[in-house]
């Protein structure tokens, strides 16, 4: 990073959903995701702000919490971070505490606790707009003096409101830090408090603060004790006692510390907030129609409908140009290599044709984030998370698993590493083992292929549609069951209610969702111009060679009056059939037949266990090589179209009928596909049991289920 | 062994090591603890022993 990384350090806290993200990014400038509900930030995020005055800082974003009290890894983090117990990273010189302005009581509540470290500290009332909006009029000067003389400033992270003044709360915290008005603990629990302190200190042989005393005391979460190396022998007694002593003052150890610090907040904040007139109504309005008990669901169906048929529809002409473009740069590259033709067939048939059908689906993936933008940032994806609740809380997964496996429609990854805002470890594996069912975004462009070349033409637009929404349907039908036996039966998880903050509806911002959309398409062309473009290549020479020229002169010879581009059509398909690819595709084949694949989709198949995407590009190279570089026209969807059985009982008839291509789409809903998801559930879940487990209870689900689908609707129809 | 063959060759040759380097480098960040994705997006904060 610049200087400013050696130079001064500031972190920004607060509870979720406080606009902490949107105010990180004002800041900084620095782009990162935006959600709309809780629990969205988990990775370290950090980016340069400029103070204005000459210095640079860097400002750390650290996930969103409701107290010190760490029950989840990502606020064990916090804890961390703001103590200084990172590895290779330094103690904030300052805390930016964000505040929810409509919500400052409980809000206060962290910036309280966060006083106990004894950082420096500014406080920005986020979503001012909101607070004004109802009615609510806070004297920040007033406040400012109560707390000590720490900077507050009112701010709108979404308006960019605001922001100047949080630069210049934090350059004057800076250079004279103010430490913010700590509680005063009654008589009792202070006591309790020094004797934590000096045991622990006894027995680790290194200084306690007071804030790892009021973890150690108030906390049922050995973690602090952990850390500081205090053996539960040995502090076992100390601790007992010193609880005691707190319930003797009056007070329950585990609830001391929130009675004391809001009685404190109380006392501060009397006079600060003046109530007015409002519209706080309004979100409470729209959400008696869109959370209705029967309405809710039934809108929510309809919503997503229109969703999908929005993404085909809007995508249909850029898709067109696209694949323009691809047959266009094939019949540029194609011509000047006659001579050479290796070398057009690896360019023209594996990488132009490989890529190409994989970034054909561009236009795609571009809607399909603006629609999720737009739902996210308007605030529908909080409410549809509290939906989703209430259809599948039964399955025993805990509220909090809802976040993650929403986000899993995205991609698993981040949705594995958001599973670390479940405190109950349990809970927290039962949810990592379900979240790859849920329908990412890499499995988009392969329903997509299947209903643009069979269900649309054949029966119509809607249906595509609904095809489209069932299969994104499939991975939670049998995620839901999953769960039930793992959490109800396996490791026995204990039911832990819900509690999400939803957040009020607005208008989503364009930059920011224009922002994701951006990011998102880069990450698609970056992968289609890196691993697709290498795997195409692999792919490609793997069904390329080897050539015998025993096969043509073999062909030719049967076929002595057919038309040239007949036998050369006959010559290629031959080639593709003798490749490694060919031969090793035809020796798998037979565990797929039950699903009605041939060789060249169970090579597709087996080429995307890395990655489930692949099936398109490889699809895409298996196809054009059978075709031959002269068939530059052909779309990989007419080839799928026009391919038949060529031996066996169903010679003559399509490959891709209705029921393959079903098997096929729910094959690719159930099945542990990509690598890195593996590799992070064997992260999150401590080792390889769990994530060796997922694949093959995955794999083995996928193939009982597609050939479930295969034989039903082959016998129906 | 002709030019032709020579290219393409060494265009399959790249792409596999390349292939191979960066599951080989996604491998060791996962070791050191860092995210297990082959995109090298975020880092794990590890809490001092």
């Amino acid at each position: 990073m610049s200087n400013s990384a050696a130079g001064l350090l500031v972190a920004l806290v607060g509870n979720p959903n406080t606009g902490k993200s949107t105010l990180f990014n004002a800041l900084t400038g620095l782009r990162q995701r935006v959600g709309n509900y809780p629990g969205v930030t988990v990775a370290r995020k950090s980016g340069i702000c400029d103070l204005g005055d000459g210095r640079k800082v860097e400002l750390l974003d650290l996930p969103g919490l409701y107290s010190l009290a760490a029950a989840s890894p990502d606020e064990q983090v916090v804890i961390d971070a703001l103590s200084g117990n990172i590895v290779g990273a330094r103690r904030p010189d300052a805390v930016v505490l964000v505040v929810d302005a409509t919500n400052l009581l409980r809000n206060l509540f962290l910036a309280s606790q966060v006083a106990e470290l004894g950082l420096p500290v500014v406080i920005a009332l986020n979503q001012a707009d909101v607070a004004k909006e109802q009615g609510l009029r806070i004297d920040t000067g007033l406040l400012s003096r109560r707390l000590g003389g720490v900077p507050v400033v009112l701010t709108s992270a979404w308006q960019g409101e605001g922001i100047l003044d949080v630069r210049r709360g934090i350059a004057r915290a800076l250079t004279e830090p103010a430490p913010m008005k700590r509680v005063s603990w009654p008589t009792d629990i202070a006591g309790a408090l020094a004797e934590v302190a000096a045991a622990a200190a006894a027995d680790t042989g290194r200084p306690i603060t007071e804030a790892e005393a009021q973890r150690l005391l108030f906390d049922t979460n050995p973690s602090t004790a952990e850390r500081l190396g205090w053996a539960l022998a040995r502090r076992e007694k100390t601790l007992r006692v010193a609880r005691d002593r707190v319930r003797h003052s009056g007070y329950n150890p585990m609830a001391a510390e929130p009675l004391v610090h809001y009685a404190h907040l109380r006392l501060i904040l009397e006079g600060v907030v003046a109530e007015g007139l409002g519209k706080a109504g309004r979100s409470a309005a729209v959400d008696r129609l869109l959370l209705h008990r029967f309405l809710g669901p039934v809108l929510f169906l309809g919503i997503m409908l229109g969703f999908f048929g929005s993404v085909f529809w809007l995508a249909k002409f850029p898709m067109e140009w696209i694949q323009a473009g691809v047959d266009w740069t094939k019949s540029i590259v194609a011509p000047p290599l006659d001579a050479y033709p290796m070398l057009q067939s690896l360019l023209a048939d594996g990488i132009i044709g490989g890529v190409g059908a994989f970034l054909v689906f561009l236009p795609q993936i571009l809607i399909l984030f603006l629609f999720i933008g737009i739902l996210e940032d308007s605030g529908y994806m909080a409410r549809a998370a509290f939906i989703m609740d209430r259809l599948f809380s039964w399955c025993g997964l805990n509220g909090k698993s809802f976040v993650p496996l929403l986000s899993g429609f995205a991609c698993a990854i981040p949705s594995l590493l958001s599973t670390r805002t479940i405190e109950d470890p349990k809970a927290r594996l039962a949810t990592a083992f379900v979240v790859p069912f849920m329908s990412c975004s890499a499995r988009f462009p392969v329903y997509a292929l299947m209903c643009a070349a069979f269900i649309g033409p054949v029966y119509g637009p809607g249906w595509q549609s609904v095809v489209m929404i069932g299969m994104h349907c499939v991975g939670l039908l049998f995620a839901v069951p999953t769960a039930f036996v793992l959490t109800r039966l396996v490791l026995k998880v204990k039911p832990q209610p819900f509690v999400l903050e939803l957040p009020r509806y607005q208008m989503p911002k364009s930059r920011d969702v224009l922002w994701r959309m951006w990011q998102n398409a880069a990450e698609f062309v970056s992968r289609a111009g890196t691993v697709i473009f290498a795997i195409t290549i692999i792919v490609w020479a793997l069904s390329y060679f080897p050539r015998d020229p025993a096969v043509a002169e073999r062909i030719q010879a049967a076929h002595p009056t057919a038309a040239p581009e007949v036998v050369t059509a006959k010559i290629q398909a031959a080639y593709v059939e003798q490749s490694y690819m060919g031969r090793f595709g035809k020796a798998v084949q037979p565990v797929f037949d039950p699903l009605g694949f041939d060789w060249k989709i169970t090579v597709g198949v087996l080429a995307s266990f890395p990655a489930r995407e692949v099936i398109v590009s490889t699809l895409g190279v298996t196809y054009s090589v059978g075709e031959g570089a002269e068939a530059d026209s052909q779309h990989l969807r007419k080839a799928m179209q026009d391919a038949k059985w060529s031996e066996g009982p169903r010679a003559g008839t399509p490959i891709f009928s209705l029921a393959a291509v079903l098997a096929l789409m729910v094959f690719f809903a159930l099945c542990s596909q990509c690598g890195p998801t593996v590799a992070t559930l064997a992260q999150e879940t401590g080792g390889w049991r769990w994530a060796a487990g997922s694949f093959v209870y995955m794999t083995a689900l996928a193939w009982l289920a597609g050939t479930a689908v295969y034989q039903v609707v082959s016998r129906l129809s | 062994m002709n030019l032709e063959a020579v290219i393409v060759g060494a265009i399959i040759g790249v792409a596999a090591g390349w292939l191979i380097r960066r599951w080989l480098a996604a491998a060791r960040r996962r070791k050191e603890g860092g995210c297990a994705g082959d995109c090298a997006c975020a880092t794990k904060l590890k809490p001092k022993k």
